[in-house]
């Protein structure tokens, strides 16, 4: 979806589609989180009018799916892929390999024994 | 020896106007665990690492300035050297009648 993703480009690492497609979505999610919280608020809350839960809960569905969080996925940041990829590093595990034996990454060593 | 559970509630309440929570004793489903969340909007988009300045921005700030980038330099060497051998890229074509695509024999 074009109309959220930036005039211009603000990534500092691999850049492809998919990449800046997640990119996007994370920017768009941070935007809209309050919102979402706040529908989510009033639908959980069992003290308001049972039409204004069911609006709230209208409103929620119906909000672009470039802001839920579900639709974020973490991509390796040296290669785009979206499997395999190290929380700690934001890296693919060959990505991960190949900078760990390079020595870019701080505190890793290969094991051996 | 037993509290009753006026003097219970007497004290919840209290508790919540000092701590700042919602004074809820009948336990009902108020939401307010969507409030007490925290946004972890920032945390998710912080996750790519941003553009820094690059040698390119860099000459474009000060268009004047001497600059030495290792990459670009090697590269153009690279390319003279491969030039020389006789291996380097074709020449661009002007026209359309240089180009080879419209030159080749046609099949019968």
């Amino acid at each position: 979806m074009a109309q959220f993703r930036g005039k211009k480009l603000d990534l500092g690492c691999f850049v492809n589609i998919m990449n800046i497609r997640d990119h996007t979505k994370r920017k768009v999610f941070e935007q809209h989180e309050p919102e979402r919280q706040a529908l989510r608020y009033i639908i959980r809350n069992t003290s308001l009018p049972q039409r204004t839960r069911a609006q709230a809960q209208l409103e929620l569905s119906q909000m672009h799916c470039y802001t839920r969080p579900t639709q974020i996925r973490n991509r390796c940041v040296m290669g785009a892929k979206g499997r395999g990829v190290f929380r700690d590093f934001r890296m693919a595990r060959f990505q991960f390999r190949l900078n760990a034996l390079a020595g870019n990454i701080p505190g890793v060593k290969k094991a051996s024994w | 020896m037993a509290v009753p559970r006026s003097r219970v509630v007497d004290l919840m309440k209290v508790q919540c106007g000092i701590f700042g929570s919602i004074f809820n004793p009948t336990g009902e489903r108020l939401g307010n665990k969507v409030l007490r969340q925290r946004l972890r909007g920032p945390a998710l988009a912080a996750y790519y690492p941003r553009r820094v300045a690059t040698f390119k921005d860099l000459q474009k700030l000060y268009p004047g300035f001497e600059t030495y980038n290792d990459f670009e330099e090697d590269r153009l060497e690279h390319i003279l050297i491969a030039k020389s051998r006789g291996k380097g890229a074709p020449k661009k074509k002007k026209t359309a009648a240089e180009s080879k695509k419209f030159n080749t024999k046609k099949r019968k």
